[in-house]
This record gives structure tokens, C-alpha cells and sequence, in this order.
């Protein structure tokens, strides 16, 4: 027994003249599970420290202040021991400096192994127990601990073994069947930043648990997750709290460790959990496995590979959403010119193809990393948040639509006055690569099934991966072509090329027009009324083409100045209608309307969405339905008329007096584009229903809506 | 948010916040009026074992004189409460400081905790480096050896290294770490 613990037998109160070299208020002892034990077993040694009342030590992350007790082992060859395991320690007052220890007692176990190959007899084993005890003040203690086991032929427990036992149950288990999670609530502000940790139960549950929870970190010299909590909602997840982590030094932890703590008293118990910090903070969503959302959860810390294949996924699927299809018309005419020449020529243009499609995501992937880079928020799709960029798509797919009609001959690769003439030219090697891009720069107002959860995921990475998710998405919506130009056989359903090649190319002009026309409508919304001289430039654009090929490509003479006339109406009908009429270089400011967002008189009564609007409903018991929306979002629009803007969606909304709000996110602000991170979802859709009880999660509903979708979540928000 | 209240006031690479108290010898002590010199601040209090380690191995006096020979403003900031033991009367602290050798500017009776917690001062020993400028560029533990019964001189010295740094025009290589020992003695 060491001097400090004999001193406080003798007389604690004396101690104090001479506290810095001797613990006064604390006694140790080495106990053992076993008196007995055979070569080769594990025997739990404990270290007993018993302090006086209102004299605590500390647990292996002492908190703010204090000191881990250290145990130094002097054992004899063949023994060895193991790491400390903590029993569950308490939070001890003052609020301001809080510390992890024990109060009375504590046990810390230690299991010693023994080598099989032990010799029978007595042992010796010996250690240095040091520790920091604090009641008002703090004295260093230490003591010389040493017992004796006696290796022999059997196990036989030893008189301590019920204490060691009844210890061992404080100390915190494996995670087994809690779900948790943790992510950042909010970037940094200096060197502190919040933290949302939660969980709940996945198993059956066997009794009811308490509702307080906690978490004990693991002591860490980079950052420090200090002790005070706020608890957050324990609606749908067992428990949900907000911690502050402070930073020394380092990133931001990616991944933090140490116990979940349960309930208060005698009942408490802990088990040990190792989180990947995410970028969000966790949803009920992403907590609750399984939850009927309507979407499958996708737990943040889903492996990279996971979401590559979703990207793909997204990609294929791509192909056949709306904004894609008109792309699509040109791509099979172009495997019908193709399927007469020989197959290496067709498995060139499918490769080249692919690559201009790649290039394309290549391009948009690296936008994205240069926009977060400066410091922006970006989201897919947002190249169509710029009047300029949708002026410019809208005058090349109208040209597109009337090359198509014929009305004059791509001359990409200068392969137009080709003797072979004809389709080839728009089959060529560029003519591949170009439709890649415009397949490209039409895919990304369309998101689909997978693509958002990819996408989400992809927006908070780094640079590299960005990049290759990004190239993920490319390959699925390349799959499809590159395969079939691989195997032509499987175009032997197609006719034989001939005369109504041509009737198709022509056909095929018109969902381009279509395109070009809702593009010409995204204008609008910028422009106003002024987008009639948007109008007046294409039609001008339009002659010029016409004259152009009839005249220059296809004429015979005077070539000449049917090129200079061509020329002075394009740069005539630009400086006219786009520049002095249009000035579509600086479109009019949107007015920021308020109040109702209804599109007809007997549609939802929308109201303008912010946060502020979504707190107020819930605050006055409303259930919320939230539709995040753009104008250059394809998917929305078809999602509000088959299954939002529809008689029993607007019927049911009334009879729950729930409120609408509608986000815009046509010309990306700020607020929803951090609203959308929130989610994980890099761009629109984004439907939400909040329930009515204003401390539930909100009801993430999928990409592609029906109506029984959104009725089904409404009454779900309305219980 | 009451979680992160208190930690927004005092961040590294911000001006540290100004505040005026009374040394032991009733004397005003303004940080401001210390601009254009470095400026250490020490949470203090010597029966904490871990404060006491690095003045009874003479190693804190040492560091202070060194120090006040650069022209450093040394500032002690006891800010343990009148009702526990290891308060200090202004003269039992003139006391303290002249028998362990104490090398400070001042001594600041802080027992209303108001400087301590305007720093958000967790432990004693909890060290602050001041720029000239009033900038501050190092708070946390005094070196990487949390332990009350060490030499101090073997281990690596944050405060030192921060000072050392500044004079010699570099930026200070660790401006921040977890601050160890014993937690401060507020009022309740």
C-alpha cells in the first residue's frame, strides 16, 4: 500500500499540511478477478480507488481541466496487461469547466493475459497508480500497488471477483443495434463549430429507455467536443443533441469517438461509438433506417463506389427524361446513316460520342469545383440561372431544329461540301462530339431516380471526386450507345436506310423546336415582355440560315454576297433586336413579389417559401407542404401537373388547412440552395411535407411524384 | 444559441478584447494601454498542482524573466473566488509574489472572474499571447506535457515559441490547443 493511501488512513485532515507529495484523499488497491488462474487465461486485474466524499478522479478524457489516472505496470515475463477499460464516469460541476470523473469509487479494469507457457507458483505483480484527486482543489496522488496470483492447474474466482463483476457492467459496450449519427449543423464560426449527434434504437426495443442521452468524447489534443448539450428534438430519432466542438488546431474532425450515454441514476448505461462527421447533420432520414419516406435513406457515410454506381444509374435514366429526348431523335437517325458503313466507323463515332459527352461533364464538373472555390454555392443545373447562357442555348437548338428541317447543312469538321455530302455530314466525327455536348448541356435541368442522391453527395466532396462523379454520370448516359455501337446488330430492327431517313430527320426537328420553344420561355421569365425581340432575332437568324444554305451552300452563283447578306442580317438582327432592343446582356431585375404565388384562381394558394415562413406555419400547428422549383427544371414542371397542382391535391391541402409554400430556385438563391444541402440534394426537385406537429422531421417525398405520393404524405403530416 | 455564447469573444487572429482591472497593488490595469508590446496573459493559481509544478521547478520564473527581458507585458490573472481557500488577499498575493520570484507585470485580482471569463479562461495554467497590434495569436496550455509533476523545461513551450515567433516577424506555428490542469475557481 503506497504512502499517500496509508497517510489517509492515518489522519486525512494532517495530510493537508503536506498535500503536494501525498494523495490524502484517496485509497488504491489492485484487486483480482481470480486467486487462482491456469497458463494462458485472462485475468481481470482492477485497480480499486476509493476516494473520500467530495473527492473525485478522472476518467480517461478528464474534460476541461483535470488529469487521466495512469497506471504503470511492473510485471513479471509472461504476464501482460491489456488497456484500461473506463467504467462510465459522470459529468462533474462547474457547468463552465466540466470534467469527466468519479465521485466515491471507481474500479478500472484491466485484463492481464497470461502466457500459456506460465510456469505453476505464485506471481507478483506490482504498479504504479498515479491520478489527479480534486475536491475544491486538486492534489497529484500516487500509490505502489501489489498483489499476488498463483498460476496452478484451475480457475478459482477470487473474494473480489462479484465487485470486479458488478464493475465491469459500468463500463460502456459495442453499439450493437443503435443506428447513429453525426454531422455538422453549421460551417464554422471561428474556431467553434456545432455538432448534431443522433440515434436510435434498430433492434426491439425490451423496456422503455430514458430520454437522456449524452456523449462522452474521447480525449482529443486537435479539437475538444466540450460538454455542454442541448437537446434538439427526440420526435422520430431516440435522441438528437447539439454539441460544440472546439478546434486547436487541424481540419475539422472527419470522424470523432467516444461513449453514447444513457439515461440517469443506478440505470444508466453507455456504449462506445466511432461517427463519421458529415458534412449535414443528420435527418431523421438518414438516423432511422427504414423509415417510409417514400425514399430509400442513404446513410452519409455510404462507401464511394455506392454512389458511382448511382451517378451511373442516374445517368442511363437520363436518357430517357424529357430534356433529353429530343437528343436522343438525333442519336438514332445517326445510327441509321451509320448502320450502312462499315462497324468500325460506327464504334468510332459511339466513342467520340462518348467523349463528348464526357468532355461535357468533364467541363461541368470542373464549373462546380471553380464556383465552390470562389466561395459560392452550386448546384446542377445552374448554368440555366443565367439569362445570357439561355439566349445563346436557345439560338443553337433553333439552328439545330432548322438544320434538321434542311434549311442548311452543318459544317462541322468542314465536311459539308464532302462529295459523299448528304447525312454524312451530320454524322461525322464532330457532328458525334457536338451532339455529346448538346446532350450534355440539355441533360442538366433534369434530374432523376438516383441522380439527386448521387449529385447531393457530390456537391459537399472534394475536387477529385466531384470530378468523378461527375464522369460517372457521363458513362451511364453514354452506356446505352457506346454498347449498341458495338454491337450494330442489335439496330437490325431499324429499316434500311433509304428516302425516309430524311421524312425522320425532318420529324425529328420538331421536339427540337419544342425544346427551343421552352427554352425561349425560361427567357421570358427573365427578359418579361422585352423577350418578343428575342423572338425577332431568331426569326432573323432563321433567314439567315435559309439564305445561307440555299444560297451559299447549295447556290450556284453570287455566292459571295449571299454570304455578306447573311452576315449583315445576323450581325444586323444582333446589334438591333439583342443589343439595343433586348439588351440582353443585363436582363430586368425579377421583382420580388410577395404574398400569393397562385398560378390560377382556383390553384394552390402558394405563398413565397424562406425559412422564417416554414417556422411560422409550423409554429401556428399547419402542416407544410414545400415544393422547391425552377423554371429550367423539367422534372418539377412535370411533377406540379401530373401531382401537386392537381383538384384533389389543392382538396386535401384545404381540408388540412395546410400552407403552401413554393421555393424558386430558377435563379439559385442562396437561401435554397443551403436549404437543398441540407437535404443532400445538389438541385430541384425537392417536395417536402412538414407535419403538423411542429417537433417532427419533415417527410422527404422521391424525385418523381404522383399524386398518391403527395396525398399519402399529407395525411401522414396531418396525424 | 446559448452553446456557443461565450466562445465568440475571444478568437485567434481577432482583436483580444479589451478590459480594464485592478492589480494587488490597487493599480488600474488597462490591456489597451499595453498596444505596441507583447502581452502574455497566465490564468493563475499556485495550489493547483499543475500552476505550482512550473514555479516550484523555477521553470515559470525563468520563462517570465526571459520574457521580461524581450519586453513582453506579463499579466497573472487569478481569478479564484473569495470563498475558496486558494483565494488571495492582495497582500498575501504581494506575498506569494515575492517569495516564489514571481516576474510579472501586474497581478490581476480578477476574484469576480469577470477577466477570466471574458477570456474564457478553463484551467490554471490557461496562457494568451497578444500581439503588438492587440492581436491574439495564441491561447491554450503552456506546453504538451500535461502533467503536474514534470520538469517544464523538457517540454515543448507554446507561449515561448508564439513570442519567439512574433519577434522574429514569423507567424506563430501553433496558435491554438486544448489548455490543461486545474478548472478555474469561479464564484458560482
Amino acid at each position: 500500500m503506497g504512502t499517500g493511501s496509508r497517510c489517509a488512513l492515518l489522519a486525512g485532515f494532517f495530510c493537508l499540511a503536506v498535500f503536494t507529495a501525498h494523495a490524502a484523499h484517496t485509497q488504491v488497491r489492485l484487486i483480482l478477478s481470480a486467486s487462482t488462474a491456469r497458463p494462458g487465461d485472462t485475468v481481470l486485474a482492477s485497480v480499486d480507488l476509493k476516494m473520500e466524499p467530495d473527492w473525485h478522479t478522472y476518467w480517461k478524457n478528464p474534460g476541461a481541466a483535470g488529469l487521466a489516472t495512469k497506471i504503470e505496470w511492473q510485471l513479471p515475463p509472461g504476464v501482460t496487461a491489456g488497456e484500461i477499460q473506463w467504467p462510465l464516469p459522470e459529468k462533474l460541476p462547474p457547468a463552465e469547466v466540466t470534467t469527466y470523473g468519479y465521485d466515491d469509487e471507481v474500479v478500472l479494469l484491466v485484463p492481464l493475459k497470461l502466457a500459456p507457457d506460465l510456469k505453476p507458483g505464485p506471481l507478483d505483480l506490482k504498479a504504479k497508480v498515479s491520478w489527479l484527486e480534486c475536491k475544491e482543489a486538486c492534489i497529484p496522488g500516487s500509490g505502489s500497488v501489489e498483489t499476488m496470483l498463483n498460476v496452478g492447474t484451475e480457475t478459482k474466482p477470487s473474494a473480489d471477483a462479484a465487485l470486479i463483476e458488478s464493475w465491469q457492467g459500468k463500463v460502456p459496450k459495442s453499439a450493437e443495434n443503435w443506428s447513429v449519427r453525426a454531422g455538422w449543423e453549421k460551417p464554422a464560426s471561428g474556431d467553434t463549430r456545432p455538432i448534431i449527434i443522433a440515434g436510435s434504437y434498430v433492434g426491439a426495443m425490451a423496456a422503455e429507455w430514458s430520454d437522456k442521452f449524452d456523449f462522452f468524447p474521447d480525449a482529443n489534443d486537435d479539437f475538444e467536443i466540450q460538454a455542454a448539450i442541448e437537446k434538439v428534438s427526440d420526435t422520430n430519432s431516440f435522441f438528437c443533441f447539439r454539441k460544440i466542438v472546439k478546434k486547436y488546431s487541424g481540419d475539422w474532425p472527419k470522424e470523432i469517438s467516444g461513449v453514447i450515454v444513457a439515461g440517469t441514476g443506478n440505470s444508466r448505461f453507455g456504449f462506445e461509438v466511432k461517427l463519421t462527421v458529415s458534412e449535414q447533420a443528420p435527418t431523421d432520414e438518414t438516423v432511422l433506417l427504414g423509415s417510409n419516406t417514400g425514399e430509400t435513406p442513404v446513410p452519409l457515410s455510404q462507401p464511394l463506389w455506392q454512389m458511382l454506381l448511382y451517378a451511373f444509374i442516374g445517368g442511363l435514366i437520363l436518357n430517357i427524361m424529357p430534356c433529353v429526348l429530343p437528343v436522343i431523335a438525333l442519336k438514332i437517325l445517326g445510327f441509321v446513316g451509320e448502320s450502312r458503313s462499315d462497324p468500325r466507323h460506327v464504334r468510332k463515332l459511339g466513342l467520340v460520342y462518348a467523349l463528348g459527352v464526357l468532355v461535357s461533364f468533364a467541363a461541368l464538373a470542373a464549373v462546380v469545383i471553380g464556383v465552390k472555390a470562389a466561395g459560392h454555392k452550386a448546384g446542377w443545373g445552374m448554368q440555366f440561372s443565367s439569362p445570357v447562357f439561355v439566349v445563346c442555348l436557345t439560338t443553337l437548338v433553333t439552328l439545330v431544329a432548322l438544320n434538321l428541317f434542311g434549311v442548311f447543312e452543318v459544317t462541322l469538321g468542314g465536311r459539308a461540301l464532302d462529295a459523299a455530302g448528304g447525312l454524312a455530314s451530320k454524322h461525322g466525327a464532330a457532328g458525334a462530339f457536338f451532339n455529346g455536348v448538346l446532350a450534355t448541356v440539355l441533360a442538366t435541368p433534369c434530374t432523376a431516380p438516383f441522380l439527386s442522391i448521387a449529385l447531393g453527395f457530390a456537391f459537399a466532396q472534394k475536387a477529385p471526386v466531384i470530378l468523378l462523379m461527375f464522369l460517372a454520370v457521363g458513362v451511364g448516359l453514354v452506356a446505352p450507345y457506346v454498347v449498341l455501337s458495338w454491337n450494330p446488330a442489335w439496330l437490325k430492327f431499324l429499316p434500311k436506310p433509304g428516302a425516309w431517313m430524311e421524312k425522320f430527320k425532318i420529324a425529328m426537328g420538331f421536339p427540337m423546336l419544342a425544346t427551343a420553344v421552352w427554352l425561349f420561355n425560361l427567357a421570358a421569365g427573365s427578359y418579361g415582355k422585352s423577350v418578343l425581340w428575342l423572338g425577332v432575332f431568331l426569326v432573323v437568324v432563321a433567314f439567315a440560315a435559309w439564305i445561307f444554305g440555299e444560297f451559299v451552300q447549295r447556290g450556284r452563283a453570287r455566292k459571295g454576297l449571299a454570304l455578306v447578306i447573311a452576315l449583315i442580317l445576323l450581325v444586323g438582327g444582333y446589334a438591333f433586336a439583342l443589343e439595343n432592343q433586348l439588351r440582353w446582356r443585363e436582363p430586368v431585375k425579377e421583382a420580388d413579389a410577395t404574398g400569393s404565388l397562385k398560378e390560377s384562381a382556383d390553384g394552390i394558394d402558394w405563398q413565397r417559401w424562406n425559412p422564417e415562413a416554414v417556422a411560422k406555419a409550423r409554429a401556428d400547428g399547419h402542416p407544410v407542404l414545400v415544393d422547391f422549383t425552377a423554371d429550367w427544371c423539367l422534372t418539377c414542371q412535370v411533377n406540379k401537373k401530373t401531382s401537386i397542382e392537381i383538384p384533389s391535391v389543392h382538396a386535401k391541402l384545404k381540408s388540412l388547412n395546410a400552407i403552401a409554400l413554393l421555393g424558386d430556385y430558377t435563379r439559385f438563391p442562396d437561401n435554397i440552395t443551403a436549404e437543398l444541402n441540407r437535404f443532400n440534394r445538389a438541385g430541384v426537385p425537392l417536395v417536402l411535407v412538414y407535419p403538423k406537429d411542429a417537433a417532427a422531421s419533415p417527410i422527404v417525398l422521391p424525385e418523381i411524384l404522383t399524386p398518391g405520393i403527395v396525398l399519402a404524405a399529407l395525411d401522414r403530416a396531418a396525424r | 444559441m446559448t452553446l456557443a455564447a461565450n466562445a465568440l469573444a475571444v478568437e485567434i487572429g481577432k482583436s483580444a478584447p479589451d478590459f480594464t482591472a485592478t492589480d494587488i497593488n490597487g493599480k488600474t490595469v488597462k490591456l489597451n494601454d499595453y498596444k505596441g508590446k507583447i502581452v502574455v496573459l497566465e490564468s493563475y493559481n499556485s495550489d493547483c498542482p499543475f500552476c505550482n509544478n512550473h514555479y516550484k521547478t523555477g521553470a515559470m520564473q525563468e520563462l517570465e524573466k526571459d520574457m521580461a527581458a524581450k519586453g513582453v507585458v506579463w499579466l497573472i490573472v487569478n481569478s479564484v473566488n473569495p470563498n475558496n481557500p486558494s483565494h488571495r488577499t492582495p497582500d498575501q498575493a504581494k506575498q506569494e509574489l515575492a517569495d516564489k520570484k514571481i516576474v510579472a507585470t501586474a497581478w490581476i485580482d480578477d476574484s469576480s472572474g469577470t477577466v477570466g471569463h471574458l477570456y474564457d479562461m478553463k484551467t490554471t495554467p490557461d496562457m494568451y499571447v497578444i500581439d503588438k497590434n492587440g492581436v491574439l495569436v495564441y491561447d491554450g496550455a503552456i506546453d504538451n506535457k500535461p502533467d503536474p509533476q514534470h520538469d517544464p523545461r523538457t517540454a515543448r513551450n507554446y507561449v515561448r515559441e508564439a513570442v519567439d515567433a512574433l519577434m522574429a516577424g514569423k507567424p506563430v506555428p501553433v496558435a491554438q490547443t486544448k489548455p490543461y490542469g486545474c478548472s478555474v475557481k469561479y464564484a458560482n
